[in-house]
C-alpha cells in the first residue's frame, strides 16, 4: 500500500530515493496532487508527511520512505499522474546507515532492477525504503557509498563486480591496505556455491562488511524479522503425505533433469484441482489466482535465500519447468535475477532434499497460503499391492511431502485432498 | 635458420636490400671503407662499391637533406647517425623537411635513418641517448625499435620498403649481447607490438634493451604471472596490443630506457588512462631514467638506467597492491 | 673555379630565339600580375596569413627556370614564382594556393608560396633556410650516383648563407663534384638586415673556398641570368661540378606585405627601380619590334579569368585536416616539367 521506493544512484555518493504515486485500491489507477509538504531543500524524516494526493476513493499522505533531504519534486499541485510514478526524490543521508526496519508488506517488492552495468556508477543498489530489499542480488559493484566504510574499488573491480552482481563489501581484500584486488573479486564469481535449497526468505538485505561477529548479522535478522511475521500472520499448520517416487526416478532420469521439476509439474496439476491453494490473503483479503507463478525456493549460501518465480508455470511442460528452474537458479545464485522474477508468486516449493532430511515444517511465503517442501527421495522397503491385492515387500523411492498451509484461508481437509492429488499426479508418471 | 647477433641481424638486411633494389644505398660517416664504427656496414663497401655505401663528409643536417633529395628523385637512402646523439643535428631537415613533406606538398620522402641508441657503457651524455620521442612528437616520421636479432632484420627491410621517413632506433647494447634466429632473405616484421612473455597478473611494456631488462626481472616474481610486450614499433604505436594486455593482466609497468618526461611510456600510460581505465586495477607505473644526462662514471650510470631489481621491486608493489 | 662576371649579351643572343624571349617576358609579366592581384587579393581578406613577392627580381627565377630541362629537378623559393609558371603551374591553381583553397598546389595545407607541384619536379620549401640547398644537393647526388645528364637547382637568399646548411651544402657539393646550380638571390636585405650585418665576405667569394664555381650576374637581366644557368647546366653535366651563381638584384618591396621597409634608403630603391627587369626585357623586346602591349594584355586577361575562377573554387574540408601525413603503397618520384626554351625542342617527348 504504501509506495515502492526506487532509488537511483547519482554518479558520485548520494543516493536518491524515490517518492511514488500510491495505488490507494486496486482499481486506482492514477492520484493528483494536492498540495507539497516539503519543498526541495528540506529536510524530511521517515514517515513524514510529503505531499498531499486525492484519488477516486481518498485523499491521504504520502510518507517519505526514508529520512533525507528533499532533492527533486516532478510533479506540481493539481497535476494527475498514474500510480507509480515519480512524484519526488530524497537524498539519503549517507551517514544515516541502517535501512528502516522492514514495513510488514509480505509480498516481495523488488524495487530497484539489477541491471549490471559495465561502467563504474553502479545502478541497483538495495532499497533503503520502508519494503525490506528484495530478491536482487546484494547489489552490483559500487563505490561502498556507505560512510561505514571508505574503501576505494578500481575500475576492473567496479566493472566485474557489476558484471556478476557482487557486492564488493563483502569481498575480503589482499591487496595493499586490505584493499579488493582484481583476484579477489574473481574468485568470489568463479567459486558458485552448489548449494542445497532450503526454506527461503524472499527478502534480500543487505549484506554487512564480515567483522561484526557476536551479534547476528543483518541478513539473519532480516530473515528473522520475515519468518517471525509470516508465523504471527498465518495460522500455520502442516499435512504430510508419503509418495512412491519411483516412477518419477526413472523418469526424470530418462529426462536428465531432477525430481523437483516433476513435482512442479504435478503440483500445478494438482492446484487445478484445488485452486484454492494457488491463492493470496492479506489481512481479510484472499484473492485466488488463475495463473500459476510457481516459486521455486533457491538458497544463497550465506547470502540467504530467494524465491525466483517461474510465471505461467502452468503453461510449461516438466522438461520446460526443468530448463526454467535451472535457469532461475543459476542467475540466481550469479545476481541476475530481475525483479518480475521474484515478485507475484501464487504458490511455493522448497526443496531441500541434498543432505538427506525427510521432512521439515516450512513457513509459508507471505501473502500466498500454502508452501511445498520436498525433501530427500529415500529407498525403503514399502508393501506394494498388486492388481489382485496380493501384497509383497518392495524397493522403492519414497519421499515424504510437507505442506503448510494456513488454516486461516483452508481447512485441514482440503490440504489432504491437495496432497493426495500430488500423490496420484506424482505416482502415475 | 642462421643464428645470428643483433648486429649481424641488422647488416644482413642491408646486404640483401642492396643486392635485391638497387635503388637502396647506404650513407653515413665511417660507413664504407671504415665498415662503421661499430662495424654494422662492414664489407658492404666491398661488395657494393662507393656508390652504393658512402662516405659523407662530417654533416649530419647534409646526411639527413641529401637523402631526402635523393629520395624523392626515386632512390632509397638508408642514413646512418653515428649515434642516436647526433641526430640532433639534422633534426631541422628530419623534422621539418622529410617529415612534413608529403602532408604539404604529396611527396613521399622514403628515407631510414638508422639511429643506433642507448647506453649502459660509459658512453656519456652525447653517446648514450634514446631521442625516439623528439620524432614520435613529429608528424610524418615513423619510428620503430626492435629488441631482437629476427625483429632488427624484419624492422629494418620494412623500413626501407615504407614509403616514409622511418627512424631505426637500434640499441648498441644490444648488438653483440643479444643473439637469436633469423630467418634467411627479405622478409617485413610489421610494425605492430609482440607478446614476448605471455602472463595473466601483471604486464611489464618495453621496447629496445628494456625489453631483456624487463625479462629477466619478471622471470619469478614471488611466482606471479608476468606478461612482457615488447612494443617493437613506436609510430605507429599498436594500441590494440597494448590495450589487449592491459584487458587481461590489469596492472601495468612501462619502461623507458629514455629520460622520463614526454618518453614513449608517457603516451603508452596516456592511452593507457584513457581507453583501458575500466580494466587498471592499479596505478599505470613507469620505471625510467630520470631525467638527466646520462652519467659517464660507472656507478652513476647503474644509477639512472633501470635496472632489473627496479623493475623487479615496482612489479613485486604493484602486484601487492 | 674563378669567380667571374657572366656577359649578358654575347652569350644570350647565341642561344636565345626571338620566341625565347618573348617567353622570358611573359613569364615575368605573369609572375608580377599574380602578385600584384595576389596582394590586392590579400588585402581584401582573402588571403589569410602573410603574404611574399618578388617584385623588382622577377628575373632571378625566370632566367635560370628557363634554363632547366625536363628532367632536371628545381627547389623554388617564395620569391621564384616565375619559376613554377614556367615549369608549368596553372595561373588558377597559384591564387586558389595563395587564397588556402582545396584545388591549390597544397590543398591548403601550407601557405603562400610554400608550394611545388611534385609531377612538375618541383620541391616545396620550407621555412627554415636554405633547407633546400641540401635537398637539391641531395637530388645531384642521385643523379651523379646513377650517372644521368641531369642536375638540379635551388635559390636561397643572402640571409639565408649565414646557416650551417649554406655551409654543407656547399662543402658537400663541392667534395661530391655534383650536378647542381645554387642561385643565391642577393636582393640586398634579409628583411630588415643588410648585406653588412650578413657576412664579412661576400658569399660569391666563398664559392672557390668549397671548390665550387662562382659568378656573379645582373639579377635584373633574365636573359643574362638565363645563359650563366645554361653555362653552369652545361659545367654540372659535363662533370666539372657545381656552380654558385649570384645574382645581384633588389627586393623592392618589404620582406612581406606587412614590412614598409622603412629601413630602406629611398635613394637605394630609386636606384634600383631603374634597373627593373621587366622594364628592361620590355625595352628590348620592342626595340626587336615585338607587339608587347598585346602580350601585356593576353597576361592580364590570363590573370582575370585565373582570379574569377579561383575565387569560386571551394575551401578544403575540415574532415582533411589529419589525413594523408604518411604516404602509402609505392612513394612516387618527381616528375617532369615543361621547359619551353627552344634549346630543348627536338629532344623528343618529355617523359612525365
Amino acid at each position: 500500500m504504501s509506495s515502492s521506493p526506487t532509488e537511483t544512484r547519482a554518479p558520485g555518493a548520494t543516493t536518491l530515493v524515490d517518492v511514488t504515486m500510491p495505488q490507494m485500491g486496486v482499481s486506482v489507477a492514477e492520484g493528483t496532487v494536492v498540495a507539497w509538504a516539503k519543498q526541495v531543500g528540506d529536510r524530511v524524516e521517515a514517515d513524514e508527511t510529503v505531499c498531499e494526493i486525492s484519488t477516486d476513493k481518498i485523499d491521504t499522505e504520502v510518507p517519505a520512505p526514508v529520512s533525507g533531504v528533499v532533492a527533486e519534486i516532478l510533479v506540481g499541485v493539481d497535476a494527475t499522474v498514474e500510480v507509480g510514478v515519480v512524484l519526488a526524490r530524497i537524498a539519503v543521508d549517507s551517514a544515516s546507515g541502517e535501512l528502516p526496519g522492514g514495513g510488514g508488506a509480505a509480498a516481495p517488492t523488488p524495487t530497484a532492477a539489477p541491471t549490471p552495468t559495465a561502467g563504474p556508477a553502479p545502478t541497483a543498489a538495495p532499497t533503503p525504503g520502508a519494503a525490506p530489499p528484495p530478491h536482487v542480488a546484494p547489489v552490483s559493484g559500487a563505490p561502498a557509498v556507505n560512510g561505514a566504510s571508505h574503501r576505494r574499488y578500481s575500475p576492473v573491480v567496479q566493472r566485474i563486480a557489476a558484471e556478476h552482481g557482487i557486492d564488493l563489501s563483502v569481498v575480503p581484500g589482499t591487496g595493499r591496505g586490505g584493499r579488493v584486488r582484481k583476484q579477489d573479486v574473481l574468485a568470489l564469481v568463479e567459486a558458485a556455491p552448489e548449494a542445497p535449497m532450503h526454506i527461503e526468505s524472499p527478502y534480500r538485505p543487505d549484506p554487512v562488511p564480515a567483522g561484526s561477529g557476536g551479534q547476528l548479522s543483518r541478513m539473519r535478522r532480516q530473515i528473522g524479522a520475515h519468518m517471525k511475521r509470516s508465523l504471527e500472520t498465518s495460522a500455520h499448520c502442516t499435512s504430510w503425505i508419503e509418495v512412491d517416487m519411483t516412477r518419477v526416478q526413472s523418469a526424470r532420469a530418462r529426462l536428465g533433469v531432477t525430481a523437483l521439476p516433476f513435482v512442479a509439474s504435478a503440483v500445478i496439476a494438482a492446484l487445478r484441482e484445488h485452486p484454492q491453494l494457488n491463492a493470496s490473503l492479506e489481512g481479510e483479503r484472499y484473492t485466488q489466482h488463475a495463473a500459476v507463478n510457481l516459486g521455486i525456493a533457491v538458497s544463497l549460501g550465506e547470502d540467504g535465500l530467494i524465491v525466483p518465480v517461474i510465471r505461467a508455470a502452468h503453461e510449461l511442460s516438466v522438461e520446460g519447468l526443468a530448463t526454467r528452474i535451472r535457469d532461475l537458479a543459476k542467475r540466481a545464485r550469479t545476481r541476475a535475477l530481475t525483479p518480475d522474477e521474484v515478485r507475484g508468486g501464487t504458490f511455493t516449493i522448497t526443496n531441500p532434499g541434498q543432505y538427506g532430511t525427510i521432512m521439515a515444517t516450512p513457513i509459508i511465503n507471505q501473502p500466498q497460503v500454502a508452501i511445498l517442501d520436498l525433501e530427500a527421495i529415500v529407498k525403503r522397503p514399502v508393501v506394494v499391492t498388486d492388481a489382485d491385492g496380493n501384497d509383497s515387500i518392495a524397493i522403492r523411492a519414497m519421499t515424504i511431502l510437507g505442506l503448510s498451509w494456513d488454516h486461516r484461508a483452508l481447512d485441514g481437509a482440503l490440504a489432504a485432498q491437495f496432497l493426495a492429488s500430488l500423490k496420484r499426479g506424482l505416482e502415475s508418471v | 635458420m642462421p643464428t645470428m647477433t643483433y648486429l649481424q641481424a641488422i647488416s644482413s638486411a642491408l646486404r640483401d636490400e642492396l643486392r635485391a633494389d638497387e635503388r637502396v644505398f647506404v650513407m653515413g660517416e665511417d660507413i664504407g671503407v671504415f665498415g662503421g664504427a661499430f662495424k654494422v656496414t662492414d664489407g658492404l663497401f666491398e661488395e657494393f662499391g662507393p656508390g652504393r655505401v658512402m662516405d659523407t663528409p662530417l654533416a649530419e643536417s647534409a646526411i639527413i637533406g641529401t637523402a631526402v633529395g635523393a629520395a624523392v628523385v626515386g632512390m632509397r637512402p638508408v642514413c646512418e647517425m653515428q649515434f642516436s646523439d647526433f641526430i640532433s643535428c639534422g633534426f631541422d631537415q628530419l623534422v621539418n623537411v622529410a617529415g612534413k613533406m608529403n602532408y604539404r606538398q604529396g611527396l613521399a620522402v622514403p628515407i631510414t635513418v638508422r639511429l643506433p641508441s642507448g647506453g649502459g657503457f660509459s658512453g656519456g651524455p652525447f653517446h648514450s641517448q634514446n631521442p625516439e620521442a623528439w620524432f614520435m612528437h613529429s608528424p610524418g616520421i615513423k619510428v620503430v625499435a626492435p629488441s631482437t636479432a629476427e625483429d632488427a632484420k624484419g624492422l629494418l627491410h620494412t623500413a626501407i620498403h615504407d614509403p616514409n621517413p622511418v627512424c631505426f632506433m637500434e640499441h648498441k647494447h644490444l648488438y653483440r649481447r643479444i643473439k637469436g634466429d633469423v630467418p634467411s632473405g627479405i622478409y617485413e616484421t610489421p610494425m605492430t607490438a609482440r607478446v614476448a612473455r605471455a602472463g595473466s597478473d601483471l604486464v611489464v611494456i618495453a621496447y629496445g634493451a628494456m625489453v631483456h631488462v624487463a625479462l629477466e626481472a619478471t622471470e619469478d616474481v614471488d611466482g606471479a604471472s608476468i606478461e612482457v610486450l615488447d612494443l617493437r614499433s613506436l609510430v605507429p604505436l599498436d594500441s590494440d596490443a597494448i590495450l589487449d594486455s592491459v584487458a587481461r593482466c590489469s596492472k601495468v609497468v612501462i619502461m623507458d630506457e629514455a629520460n622520463a618526461t614526454c618518453a614513449a611510456g608517457a603516451q603508452v600510460a596516456a592511452l593507457i588512462a584513457e581507453h583501458g581505465f575500466e580494466d587498471l586495477d592499479g596505478p599505470v607505473v613507469r620505471v625510467a631514467t630520470p631525467d638527466v644526462p646520462i652519467p659517464f662514471s660507472p656507478p652513476l650510470e647503474q644509477a639512472v638506467l633501470p635496472s632489473v631489481e627496479r623493475v623487479r621491486e615496482a612489479c613485486r608493489e604493484l602486484l601487492a597492491y | 673555379m674563378a669567380t667571374e662576371t657572366a656577359e649578358p649579351a654575347v652569350g644570350a643572343a647565341q642561344h636565345l630565339e626571338l620566341e625565347d624571349r618573348i617567353r622570358l617576358l611573359r613569364a615575368m609579366l605573369l609572375m608580377r600580375g599574380i602578385e600584384e592581384r595576389a596582394m590586392s587579393l590579400y588585402r581584401q581578406g582573402k588571403v589569410p596569413g602573410s603574404f611574399y613577392d618578388g617584385y623588382g627580381q622577377e628575373a632571378v627565377s625566370a632566367g635560370p627556370a628557363f634554363a632547366m630541362a625536363p628532367e632536371d629537378r628545381l627547389c623554388i623559393l617564395h620569391r621564384d614564382l616565375a619559376a613554377h609558371l614556367i615549369r608549368g603551374v596553372s595561373t588558377v591553381r597559384i591564387l586558389a594556393q595563395y587564397m588556402g583553397r582545396e584545388t591549390g598546389i597544397t590543398r591548403g595545407r601550407d601557405g603562400n608560396v610554400h608550394f611545388g607541384d611534385p609531377r612538375l619536379g618541383c620541391v616545396g620549401m620550407v621555412s627554415m633556410l636554405p633547407d633546400m640547398m641540401l635537398v637539391a644537393t641531395g637530388m645531384a647526388m642521385a643523379f651523379k650516383l646513377r650517372g644521368e645528364q641531369r642536375c638540379a637547382l635551388t635559390w636561397f637568399g643572402d640571409g639565408s648563407t649565414s646557416r650551417g646548411d649554406f655551409h654543407e651544402a656547399m662543402n658537400w657539393a663541392g667534395v661530391q663534384r655534383l650536378p647542381v646550380v645554387f642561385v643565391l638571390e642577393n636582393n640586398q636585405y634579409a628583411y630588415s638586415t643588410p648585406l653588412d650585418k650578413q657576412f664579412a665576405v661576400d658569399p660569391v667569394q666563398r664559392a672557390a673556398a668549397y671548390g665550387l664555381t662562382g659568378v656573379t650576374v645582373d639579377g635584373n637581366d633574365a636573359e643574362a641570368m638565363f645563359e650563366a644557368t645554361r653555362a653552369a647546366r652545361a659545367r654540372a653535366l659535363a662533370g666539372d661540378g657545381p656552380t654558385l651563381i649570384e645574382a645581384v638584384t633588389m627586393r623592392m618591396h618589404g620582406h612581406a606585405a606587412h614590412d614598409d621597409m622603412k629601413y630602406v634608403p629611398k635613394e637605394q630603391v630609386e636606384l634600383w627601380r631603374k634597373r627593373d627587369p621587366v622594364d628592361r626585357q620590355d625595352s628590348r623586346l620592342r626595340e626587336l619590334g615585338v607587339d608587347v602591349a598585346a602580350v601585356r594584355a593576353a597576361v592580364l586577361a590570363e590573370i582575370d579569368a585565373a582570379t574569377e575562377e579561383a575565387l569560386a573554387a571551394p575551401m578544403p574540408s575540415a574532415g582533411d585536416a589529419t589525413a594523408d601525413v604518411f604516404a602509402t603503397g609505392e612513394a612516387v618520384p618527381l616528375g617532369d616539367g615543361q621547359a619551353p626554351w627552344s634549346g630543348f625542342a627536338g629532344r623528343g617527348e618529355v617523359s612525365s
